[in-house]
């Protein structure tokens, strides 16, 4: 427990942790992800998180790639949450931006 | 079967948000579209997370009032295939605005219940446990 709570005290291995939510992905695209944090210190926090038992690592080649250790459902659920509400946003602001340019045009 | 339910007040007319929920075009409020085609009968194909795709079949399209899709992933093997889910997102008038009611259902049943989904629920779950009180369920961190 105390390994896993270190684990997501830090800020960068947290948000590791949201990139590997609901798809796997090779550590170059996590590092991708962040600006101004070396290749080595992402592995460190892989590492980290891996040894918490928080993702899994697998290897494909040469490439390791990580996921988040949590049952299917649960990352799918959270996935589907997460798009439903991110799909509804952007309707939201199209559908608002459409409204207020057929008021103009009316008024 | 468990069932996601979503809701959002937007200011606009139904007639408005219906014809953004039914318009193809390469970035929907769907994803990143493939193929669109919202009539009874109509196929969709959205990439909706890196090369992931989620395909379904528009179920009912009624004008300014809903529409229903059927939803899943077009991977064999997927928890959640192709066809095994329903969309219906309605649209409910509300003075000057209306409120998008998106219902997910026939999602396979959770360990977990409604309310404690996900991404909070785990770290809900983690804040108990650094301030010292006990976890009701298995103790066992991550979920599942």
């Amino acid at each position: 427990m105390d390994t896993a709570l270190k684990a997501i005290a830090d800020p960068k291995r947290r948000e590791i942790l949201r990139l590997v939510w609901s798809s796997e992905m090779p550590a170059s695209v996590i590092a991708s992800y962040f600006h101004g944090v070396t290749r080595s210190a992402i592995s460190q926090h892989l590492g980290v998180l891996r040894r918490a038992n928080l993702v899994r690592e697998r290897r494909d080649g040469h490439r390791r790639l990580y996921v988040a250790n949590v049952d299917e459902m649960t990352r799918l659920r959270t996935f589907l949450d997460q798009y439903w509400s991110g799909g509804l946003d952007r309707l939201r602001t199209a559908a608002e931006a459409a409204q207020r340019k057929k008021d103009n045009n009316n008024g | 079967m468990a069932e996601l339910t979503r809701e959002v007040l937007i200011k606009a007319e139904p007639s408005t948000i219906f014809a953004l929920l039914i318009e193809p075009g390469m970035q929907s409020w769907l994803g990143t579209d493939v193929e669109f085609d919202p009539r009874p009968g109509g196929i969709y194909k959205v990439n909706v997370v890196g090369d992931h795709q989620a395909l379904g079949e528009f179920t009912e399209v009624v004008e300014n009032e809903k529409v229903v899709f059927t939803f899943g992933w077009n991977e064999p093997g997927h928890p959640i295939p192709a066809g095994s889910t329903k969309v219906a997102i309605t649209l409910i008038p509300e003075g000057d605005d209306t409120l998008v009611r998106l219902v997910h259902s026939g999602l396979p049943d959770d360990a977990i219940s409604d309310h404690e989904n996900g991404w909070q629920f785990f770290l809900d779950r983690l804040a108990t446990v650094a301030v010292g009180g006990e976890l009701v369920e298995s103790g066992e961190l991550p979920p599942g």
